[in-house]
This record gives C-alpha cells, structure tokens and sequence, in this order.
C-alpha cells in the first residue's frame, strides 16, 4: 500500500509534545544518577557540584513535562481529532470549563498529573530539604521514571511490538486500524467522542488533582524513609518527614473523602462510601500513613518505633502503586464501578510496584540491626505502648480490607496456573466490610481516648494511676450517658453498633475534655486531639446516616403478591409520581411540578412538604430538582444528576430512577405510537359525541392556535380542534386542543392528549384539506385590476379597494428593511354577502414575496403578484378550493399509557453532617499539626 | 519476649484468622441449581435473554422488573429484581445478580451490568461520528 497523504493533519505539536516527553525521562534519569553522585559524595566537593547537576536537570525535567502539558492541552482547545487523547476527551460542544477534567479523564492525562505534582513538591524540596536533598530527590527521581515510562510510547528496538508506555501525543491512525483512513481527508470527517457525562460536574475539576496531590505527596515520605536509610542517619530524617507526612495525610485523606462528596452529592449511588475496590485501595495507604505518623511522633518522642515508621512509610507509597495498579491494569474488572479501560500497562505497573517494595524492605532489613532503638521496653501504662497498639489496629484493618479488595488478583494468579479456576468473589461486599471494620472502630475509639491521658515513657504510674483512673471513668460514664440519650435518635439494631457509637462518642468526649480542661487549646496536643474529636465525630456520622438512612420514596399501600416473603427493606425504594399528582409518603407529600429542557438536560422540580403527623398541617416546605441528562440525539439516558436538600440535622436525597421509557427510547415512542388504536369520528363544530368512555365537546376551529411543541412560521396554515372531554364514569371534564399544520407542501401533525384521561386526539390530513386545499393542487386564475375595478371569478365580484402599506397580519412578520404592502380587495357573492381579503405583497433583500389570503367563509385564496407602476394596476391570482360542507374528521384514541410520570428515589439521610464535621476536623487537625511541626523541624 | 512480640504474634494470627474465615463469605458465581440448594444470598452470573419478555411497568409497582436469563449451565429461567428498571438494561450482556431463589423465580435486590467493552463502544462511536 502505498503511502498516504494526508491533509488537515497537524503533525508539529506531536513531535514537539514527543521531544520533551522524551527529553523528560532522559533529563530524569541523569538527575536521579547526579543526584545519587550527590549522595555518595556527600562529604566531598565533588558531591556539591553533582547536586548542582541534579538540580538542574530536575528543573529541565520538570520544565519539559509542564511543556508536554501545554502542548496537550493546546492540541485539546484546538480540538485537532488527529490525536486520539484529544478524539477521544474532547468534543465540540464540551464547555471550556470542563477542559481540564477532560485533560485527566484518560490515563495518561492522569499520569501526566500525578508527575505534575511531584515536580512541584521536588521543587519545594530542592529549596527547603537542605542536607537531605540529593537522597530524598534521587529517590523521587526513581519514581518519576517509573510513571514517566507509562506516557513514553516508545518501542523497543528488539522483539515486535514491545512498547513501553502509551504516549499522549498518538495520532489516532496509528492507535486503531479503520477504514476511514484511507481517506487523505480524514481529518475534516472525524468528531471527538467527548468527556463523559457522568464526569460532566465541578466534582471532576476538583477530585482529581487533589487526589493525585494526595498520591505524589505520600512520594515524600518514602523518599525521606530511603534517604534515612541510605544514609544510615535513623534519628535525623524522623523530624523533617513528620510535617510532610501530616500534609499528605490531610491532602490523601481530603482528596478520598472528596471521592466520597461526589459520590454522594451528584452521582446517584445513594451514600457516599461503597466498599468500592478503589475507594478500599485509596484507603488503605492512607490508614498505614495514619499509622506511619503515629510510629513517626512515638519515635520522635521516645525513640522508639523508628523500625515501624520506616516500614510504614515504605508500605503506604507501594500500597499508592498497588491501587494504581488495581485501577488502571484491568484486572478488578466487574468489580468496581471506577476502572479505567486497560492499556496494556500491567506488566509496567506490577514492575512499578515491585522495584520500590524490594528496594524498600531490602534496604530496611539490611539496617535492621543498626536502627537504634530503646533497650528498656516500653512501659505497659505508656503513651508509645498504646499509640503503637494503635498503628497495629490500623495494620491489622488495612490487612482485612486489602485482602479482601485483592481476591481478583488471586483469581488472576490462581488462573495463570489453573485457567480453568472459576474465580471467587464477596458474595455481599458492604455487610462483609462493615462486619469487621467496625470492631476497628472500637478499637481505635478508645483507644485514641484513654492513650491521651497516658503519659510518654511512663516509669512511675502508681504515682498517677488514681488520677488517670479518675479520669478515664468520669469521660466514660460521661460518654455512656451521652450514648444512651443518643440511642433515642440513632435507631441502633445491634449491641455492636452500641458498643461502636460508646467508643466513639469516649473518643470525642475524652479528646474535647483534654484539649479544653487538660491542655486549654495549646500546642501541640491542638491538632492531634482535633483530629481524635473528628474521628468521634466521624464514628457518630457513619452510624446515624448508615443505620438511620430511610428511603422515604416508599408507597406501603402497595400490594406485593408475587413477593411475600421478603423484608420491608427489599423493596419500597423507588415512588411513581404523576405530573401534578401529590404523593403522601412517610411524613411528605410529595408532588411532581413540571420539568424543562435546557440543552440536553432535563430539569425536574419536585416539591416536598413535610406534614405534621396529627394535624396534617405543611411544617416545612422546599423544592428539588434533580435532572437527567440526555445523550446528543435525545434517545437515551447518560447520567441521572440527584439532589439533596441540606438541613444541620439530616438531608434528604432525591434522584430520577426511571422515566417512562418513551421519554428515553425514540424507536420505542415511534413504535408506541404507531401501536395505538386511533378511532375516527366525524364531528360537526359546536356539537356533542360519544366514545366508548367520554362524552366530548368540539369548540370551533381555531386558525391561531398555542401548542407546546408548535413554533409558528411565516406562511404556515394551522388549524387546532378544542375538544372537552367529559368522563362518563367521574363526570369530571378536561380539554385538549390537538393542531395540524400546512407548511409548503408538508403536513405536521400535533396530536395532544389527557393524561389522567388516558386518551390521545389527532387531527387527520383530510381535515386541513377540507378546509384549505394544498397550493400545488389549487388552479388559480391571473388578473390585472386597476383601482376601484372589479374582476369576475367563478360568479364573484372582487373589487380592489385600496393598497395598505406596513401591513399587519397573522402570517407576515415584517423585517427590517422590508417594503411590505397589501392589497384590500373586496369579495363579493351572488348573494350579496360581502368578505374582505388582504394578500400581501413583500420585497425583502433582492427577492420578492407573496402572502396569500385565505377566505374561509367563500374559500377563496387570492394572492398579490405583483404592482405595475406604469398602469398603477396589480396582478392578481385567485383560486377556489373545492370543500364539502360534510363534518369535521378526528381520531381519537383509548386506554392510552400514560408518559407523564417519573419513578423517584427519596433517601433520608439523618447526621450525615457530623460525618462531614468529623472527616474535616480530622484533616484541620493534621494541618495544624504540619504548620506546629515544620517550626519545629 | 517483648509485651509487643507478643502483641504483634496475636495480631497476626487473628488477621490470619479472620482472613481464613472469609471463605465463607465467598464464592464462585453461582447458577440456578445451586441456589435453589441455598438458603442465603448468592450472586448469579448469567447472559440476558433479549428475546424474552422484560417487564417493568411502573405504573403497577416502580420497584418490580423482571426478566429472564440463561446461568453458566444453560438454565434459563425468570429473574425478578426488586428496584427500578436500570438504565442501559438493553444494551447489557451479562448480569450479574445478588439475591436468592423463590420457587422458580430468582428474586435479586442488586444487579451489575456488564456492557460491551469500552473499546467496542468507542470504535462504534467512532463509527457514528463518522458516518454522521
């Protein structure tokens, strides 16, 4: 095959994006060697010029890589298709605002991020880590490489098709074979695919990056943990890391719970923490950094733990590559709602992984020996005794969660050996989750309550043991009193969820009572014992909103047969609402006011008013509206968008489960409508006639009629029927008015119906051709006429009266720049029986026009051709349609499905704010602790 | 020994412990057959019958849809799942249920859709833009 050329390809910011992808990882790698120069000369003079080196081909790199940024989102703003990143995240009618979601949408879009924020904390760092930055920098090098390599898209010399990475910068004909490419053209043809719908919300602007922050930022601590070990300084690296080990527990915890908010707010998933594979896996290396710190301030305090904090510090950047691996290799595939689409980068991921977890223990446990620690064992009434306990707790439930989350990738393994294995899997993730992580909670509960109290390297505990008895009794019986009164409120079904809701309100209560009684709000228990409070908060938020959560969107008048035996909890989660139909349920009624359209989103209003159970009296009233959003044809349904009506103490959430399925399926409402059974009635105006249900009324012909879905054009001819329908079963009456339309020589037809009548009308072609006949079909006969002259046609005088200038008619609407006039012509019949016509003659621009006049009562259509200055005579057409005087045609049809009804998921959602409150303490506390920290670093 | 040797080994053997116990928490996907034999919940794999009638009729009830699937053993049988009818629904493959058998019906309170690849849809996308 010969080669193409191609036109319309812009091939430069491709090569240029390429050469400083490539300049990138070849820069990062001569500055993790100089770097690693730096290290090994570190007592020398040579080691500060290798440093020099480092640091400036840090910069290059971190130069070329916000390059390679710009070029992307150049190509993306530029919409040039050819390149399959952009084809396949952008699109035409993709808001502006919505460029950078689309920018990290794909892999390696976030890849690019998560770099993009490591050479900002290098940054930092070169400026700010002093002794400790050739070490720490090699190592985030190392790390740089590794991500680098999946966005390099290079091929190996040797071996077939071996590619290391995906390049953002691929065009889209090399990516996929099709035969569109054959055309030289092809650039013009193509179109972008889009972002996502789903992904369509400010959510998607701000989860991202600050996750990704989150993920490059516990790079830091790893970093420090291998420069301390590479270094063998054990003691002097404990003290810079532990500030950027709080500043990225509190941006990784931030950017989960973030996660949780958009799952929550705008998604329909009904709460905000799953049990999710990738939520697990984002959590996990956030728990063994909680733990990492709490080993990090123990050691820092007492000496002892440095051994645990190099472990978990090592463990939470190799759990970080685990859950990238997890998310981006493919391999939790039904599994989890979050995976990205496989690229082919797995086996780069699993060498991710491996390359810094063995480096990491191996280095640990060649110094094992030499790590100082305390020969004396830590006293059982110490503070570092019961903190590790803590560490050892939030181990222990990372083990439980990852090994659960993990069971795909034992499949995985178990069928590489057996390819028959069938594979396994939770039966019942959240209850599975739930049942163990809440004795953690207990656990970590208390804990956190009574090590406050405790001392650090406590050698005399007689001395305090009745204070500290004293103490830890009055909080808990101060806590158990607190439960009790709650367990009014939270509807707790178990003793566990007791216990859980004691250990959490005994962590609250204890770490208020030592920050305000025992510390009075100072440094450095204010962070610390802010973050306990939260985490009490937190355990009382989880249990109100999960135990209490209650789908209000429930009819218990319901009759269930086919079901019986199943519990109340099954089912009752979604509500049919009518249009205009209120709906008592569960202490609201409940109504459905109208929808709109804006653009391809559908906005309902639904409108909520809380009753009071014995008076029935409206307490409380507000309205939500929560939308669906179609995809570009109308045909289907991309993402249902709830929403929630905030109150301190509880928040009810709402969302559209279903639309009837005309309203979502196009073929299906043609087909819908092609199956009803329409009857034809022939109907006088101003009489009175049956159907098999109603009794109906026809009104008189309206020539200017309204309709929902009718935008009038110059020119048209509509016609509508007012029809009152009367039920003969309820006596109750309603109208509708259905409309036809003549335009040119097409014929559209608006049919309206009652909804709660079940009935549809529309009107049949013949009726608009009894009463106006088609133009093509109408013989008109020319005639010059002067002023005040009369013409004969078919036994009628028409006299031309005059000439009206700017004239004003239902069917012209005048333009600037129009010259618009009319001729008044006189009709006249055998009879005598006068009527008035007023065709209009209109110049606009170069060309003219003519607006004819329909005459109803004699069916005349007479038409302004044109004015002849010379003679001061017009020309004029006139033509008679022929009509029977017979009646009027309608069709009407019966026992027709409703569309005017959503199926609505109501939830109440009580506390959820103290889950907020408590998650957001806890990340003020570790930020506090940060800014204390680095003063004292 | 270390009190904390001590604590460390106790950890480890109940996170053993416990991880052994999960076995009774998971399972293959099941079919038809197994459980009907089951008393509890079990996740049921199988491929969407098309052809067969899907109703869901919120008029009558928003939180019945039923429809009929083929298990891995080639059993097909009715499926009534106890929640609105998903978006999508036509367009998947396979579901995969969580629930339990009633007589001859299998009643499921959740479901996962399995759609065509990612892949396949971009290409068809491709395609529609293309063509479009």
């Amino acid at each position: 095959m010969s080669e193409i050329q191609y036109v319309g390809e812009h091939l430069w910011p491709g090569l240029l994006g390429q050469a400083f992808n490539i300049l990138s990882f070849v820069t990062c790698l001569f500055a993790a060697w100089a770097f690693y120069q730096g290290f090994k000369n570190r007592d020398n003079e040579k080691g500060q010029s290798w440093e020099k080196l480092g640091v400036g081909s840090f910069w290059i790199h971190g130069l070329s890589i916000f390059s390679l940024v710009g070029i992307m989102f150049f190509i993306m703003i530029q919409q040039y298709y050819e390149y399959q990143y952009v084809q396949a995240h952008v699109s035409e009618d993709l808001p502006m605002k919505y460029i950078f979601s689309a920018f990290w949408e794909g892999q390696e879009g976030s890849f690019l991020l998560w770099m993009f924020w490591h050479i900002v904390l290098g940054i930092i760092l070169i400026f700010k880590a002093g002794k400790w930055r050739a070490p720490v920098l090699f190592s985030l090098c190392l790390i740089q490489l590794f991500i680098g390599s999946m966005i390099l898209g290079v091929y190996l010399p040797f071996g077939e098709d071996i590619r290391i990475g995906s390049s953002p910068m691929m065009l889209l004909r090399d990516i996929m074979a099709a035969p569109i490419f054959a055309q030289a053209n092809y650039v013009e043809l193509i179109k972008g695919t889009g972002l996502n719908p789903l992904l369509q919300n400010y959510w998607m602007t701000i989860h991202p990056p600050t996750l990704f922050l989150g993920f490059a930022s516990t790079s830091i601590p790893f970093c420090f943990a291998m420069a301390g070990l590479m270094t063998k300084e054990h003691k002097a690296w404990l003290k810079p890391v532990l500030p950027w080990a709080l500043f990225s527990g509190a941006i990784l915890g931030t950017g989960i719970l973030m996660g949780g908010a958009w799952a929550y707010e705008a998604l329909s998933f009904g709460g905000y923490w799953a049990w999710d594979p990738v939520e697990n896996m984002s959590l996990v290396p956030w728990l063994i950094l909680i733990a990492g710190l709490h080993c990090n301030a123990i050691a820092n305090s007492t000496g002892y733990s440095t051994k645990s904090t190099y472990l978990f510090y090592i463990l939470t950047f190799c759990l970080i590559v685990y859950s990238t691996f997890l998310t981006r290799s493919g391999v939790l595939g039904e599994t989890s709602v979050h995976a990205f689409t496989e690229m082919g980068l797995e086996y780069q991921l699993i060498a991710f992984i491996f390359f810094f977890l063995i480096w990491g223990i191996w280095l640990l446990a060649a110094n094992w020996k030499s790590i100082p620690a305390p020969k004396k064992e830590e006293s059982l009434a110490s503070k570092e005794f019961w903190m590790f306990i803590g560490a050892l707790v939030l181990l222990f439930s990372s083990v439980l969660i990852t090994g659960s989350t993990s069971l795909p990738v034992f499949n995985k393994i178990r069928q590489l050996f057996d390819p028959l294995y069938e594979g396994l899997v939770i039966a019942d993730p959240v209850p599975h989750y739930n049942k163990y992580q809440l004795w953690i909670g207990v656990f970590i509960g208390l804990l956190t309550g009574f090590s406050q109290y405790l001392r650090w390297r406590e050698i005399n505990f007689k001395n305090v043991k009745r204070k500290f008895t004293i103490q830890i009794l009055g909080i808990a019986a101060v806590s158990a009193v607190v439960t009790f009164l709650l367990t009014y409120w939270i509807e707790a079904r178990a003793w566990q969820y007791i216990l859980l809701m004691f250990a959490g309100m005994f962590a609250l209560v204890a770490n208020l009572d030592y920050l305000i009684r025992v510390m009075r709000m100072k440094l450095p228990s204010l962070g610390p014992a802010f973050s306990h409070v939260g985490f009490g908060f937190l355990i009382l938020g989880v249990l109100a909103s999960g135990l209490n959560k209650r789908f209000i969107s429930s009819n218990p008048l319901m009759q269930r047969d086919s079901i019986e035996d199943f519990n109340d909890e099954d089912y009752g989660k979604n509500i049919l609402l009518f249009k205009g139909m209120p709906m008592f349920m569960n202490g609201y009624e409940v109504t459905y006011e109208k929808d709109t359209i804006e653009g391809f989103t559908r906005k309902f209003k639904i409108n909520y008013k809380k009753l009071d159970e014995k008076t029935g009296d409206v307490k409380e009233e507000f309205t939500l509206s929560p939308n669906v959003l179609y995809t570009k044809n109308f045909d289907k349904i991309a993402a249902s968008n709830p929403a929630t009506h905030h109150y301190l103490k509880e928040d009810i959430f709402t969302h559209i489960s279903n639309l009837p399925r005309a309203d979502t399926d196009r073929e299906y409402a043609q087909a819908q409508e092609d199956s009803l059974d329409y009857k034809k009635y022939e109907v006088l105006a101003g009489t009175q006639f049956e159907t098999p249900e109603y009794n109906v009324l026809v009104g008189e012909v309206n020539r200017n009629p309204i309709h929902h879905d009718y935008e009038s054009e110059p020119g048209d001819l509509a016609l509508a029927l007012p029809l009152i329908f009367e039920s003969k079963k309820t006596g109750e009456k309603k109208e509708m008015e259905p409309l036809i339309v003549l335009r040119k020589d097409f014929l559209l037809t608006f049919p309206d119906e009652i909804n709660d009548f079940n009935v549809k009308a529309k009107l049949p072609q013949q009726i608009i051709e009894r009463y106006y006949s088609k133009e093509n079909e109408l013989d008109y006969s020319t005639f010059d006429v002067l002023k005040e002259n009369s013409i004969n046609y078919n036994g009628y005088k028409i006299t031309f009266k005059t000439i009206e200038s700017n004239p004003t008619d239902l069917n012209y609407k005048s333009e600037e720049g129009d010259l618009a006039i009319a001729a008044i012509l006189e009709l006249e019949d055998k009879a005598g029986t006068i009527s008035e016509a007023k065709p209009i003659f209109f110049i606009r621009g170069n060309n003219s026009y003519s607006i004819k006049d329909f005459d109803e009562k004699f069916k005349l259509h007479t038409r302004f051709e044109r004015v002849d200055p010379k003679t001061n005579s017009i020309k004029i057409s006139v033509a008679q349609s022929i009509t029977d005087e017979s009646a009027l045609p309608i069709e009407i049809a019966e026992n027709v499905l409703r569309t005017d009804y959503i199926v609505l998921q109501a939830i109440l959602f009580p506390g959820i704010n103290l889950f907020w409150l408590g998650s957001i303490m806890i990340m003020i506390g570790m930020l506090i602790s940060m800014f204390h920290r680095r003063r004292m670093a | 020994m270390k009190k904390l040797h001590i604590v460390g080994i106790l950890v480890i053997a109940a996170a053993i412990g416990l991880l052994m116990s999960l076995s009774g928490e998971v399972a293959t996907y099941s079919n038809f057959e197994d459980a009907s034999q089951k008393s509890g919940v079990v996740k049921l794999a199988g491929l969407l019958l098309k052809d067969k009638p899907m109703v869901y009729d919120p008029a009558v009830d928003p939180n019945y849809f039923s429809f009929y699937i083929q298990d891995a053993k080639g059993v097909s049988k009715k499926v009534v799942l106890l929640m609105s009818k998903p978006q999508e629904f036509e367009n998947s493959e396979t579901v995969v249920l969580t629930g339990s058998m009633k007589g001859e019906e299998f009643v499921a309170t959740d479901v996962l859709l399995k759609c065509p690849s990612k892949y396949k849809d971009e290409e068809i996308a491709l395609r529609n833009t293309i063509e479009s």
